[in-house]
């Protein structure tokens, strides 16, 4: 039984996890959609009722019938490296690849349906709060009254993007920023905005849960320090001890929103709580076990290299 | 408009360095010039920040 890896080649944290598996002689296919068509090919058949699809890269073959799982990474946008690429060959390509896979019995760090419903942070603000997690109070807005409203009644807010950067070229930062007293707001119109209260904090939490195997750690922050991922303080993460009531949480968290791979970011107060800000369905893990030697590729190594149930 | 948080926007700092390692099909890993995994150079790796999760913003959204 093969694992299955969609990610793109330069992505070294895939290799963690790559060695991990090598090390347990489980066979793997490393995969970029964006190489499909191409290094990269599929065909999948419907004949009276059964179904059965072939993957092939680099030179080797995978049936659907012995995937075990299937681990999307930092897999490219499919078709990206076509001679003509273009966004209908790209849809055409993401139809024919995920609809084939999503109709095998693979097991699945993560679902795209979960994957998309998860990404979506007004949704992770709503599912965080029944989770049991502390979330600071969020406005998500175009309306400039209501954001100066809700800047003025918090005082001190932050301002962050909902889908992250915008890709492509030059490149652009969005880092978290705080919002200061008297800023106009009319640019609200502009777009829906994303702000929320400052949590006055001590420390950046980033925790890792790997099919309910949970990983955390802990970044002190330095005074007035925003956006804990910029700016070079002279902290390292340090692995950390993960509360009950966090392990709770992330177990209902992770459950209702059909997650086997989740990393949760969390600002940590003075009084020791983990505020919820976000949870990233495929955040990135590398520089965690880089710092703290927290065993998360092995984790999700092992986690893939389960054989999957038996037919039903 | 020019959208809000279009104020708070950085430039990051020139293209990625090039990264000493390529992607070898048959090891479905990344080697350095020696041979050796890019993987069994923890320094390398931390120096060059591609496993940050900033690194990724640019092309992804899962950071
Ligand atoms: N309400 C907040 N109070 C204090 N710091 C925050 C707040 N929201 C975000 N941050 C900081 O900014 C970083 C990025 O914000 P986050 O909510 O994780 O969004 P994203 O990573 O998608 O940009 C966090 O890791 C944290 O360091
Ligand atoms: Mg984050």
């Amino acid at each position: 039984m093969t694992v299955l890896i969609l990610t793109s080649h330069q992505d070294v944290t895939t290799d963690m996890v790559v060695a991990e598996l090598h090390e347990r002689g489980v066979p793997l296919v490393r995969l970029d959609p964006a190489d499909l068509p191409g290094e990269a090919g599929l065909s999948a058949e419907y004949v009276s009722g059964d179904f059965h699809c072939y993957l092939s890269a680099d030179g080797r073959m995978v049936s659907s019938k012995s995937l075990r799982s299937i681990w999307v990474r930092r897999p490219g946008e499919p078709a990206a490296h076509a001679p003509e690429p273009s966004r209908w060959l790209s849809a055409e390509t993401g139809q024919a690849l995920y609809g084939a896979l999503c109709s095998t019995t693979a097991r699945w760090m993560n679902h795209p349906r979960q994957a998309d419903q998860a990404r979506l942070k007004p949704w992770q603000l709503r599912f965080a709060h029944r989770s049991g997690f502390a979330v600071p109070p969020t406005v998500i807005t175009t309306f400039p009254r209501v954001a100066e409203q809700f800047a003025g009644q918090y005082g001190k807010v932050v301002v962050k993007s909902l889908s992250g950067p915008p890709r492509g070229e030059p490149a652009i930062a969005l880092p978290t920023a705080l919002v200061e007293p008297g800023t106009d707001f009319a640019g609200v119109a502009g777009g829906p905005t994303l702000l929320q209260r400052y949590v006055p904090k001590r420390a950046d939490i980033r925790l890792t849960c790997v099919g309910g195997r949970m990983f955390a750690a802990r970044k002190v922050s330095a005074s007035g320090q925003v956006d804990g991922r910029y700016g070079d303080t002279g902290q390292v993460w340090e692995p950390a001890v993960v509360p009950d009531r966090i392990a709770r949480a992330v177990h209902d968290y992770t459950g209702l929103a059909g997650l086997a791979y989740a990393a949760f970011d969390f600002a940590e107060d003075a009084e020791a709580v983990w505020w919820f800000l976000e949870c990233n369905q495929g955040g990135q893990f590398g520089f965690v076990e880089l710092e703290t030697g927290q065993p998360i590729a092995e984790a999700v190594a092992s986690w893939l290299a389960q054989e999957p149930r038996g037919p039903a | 408009m020019r959208p809000f948080i279009w104020n708070y926007a950085q430039h990051n700092e020139g293209p990625d360095a090039p990264v000493p390692y390529a992607y070898n099909s048959a090891a479905q890993l990344n080697l350095l010039p020696d041979g050796r995994p890019a993987i069994s150079d923890r320094e390398l790796l931390l120096a060059l920040s591609t496993t940050t999760s900033t690194a990724g913003s640019q092309t992804h959204f899962d950071d």
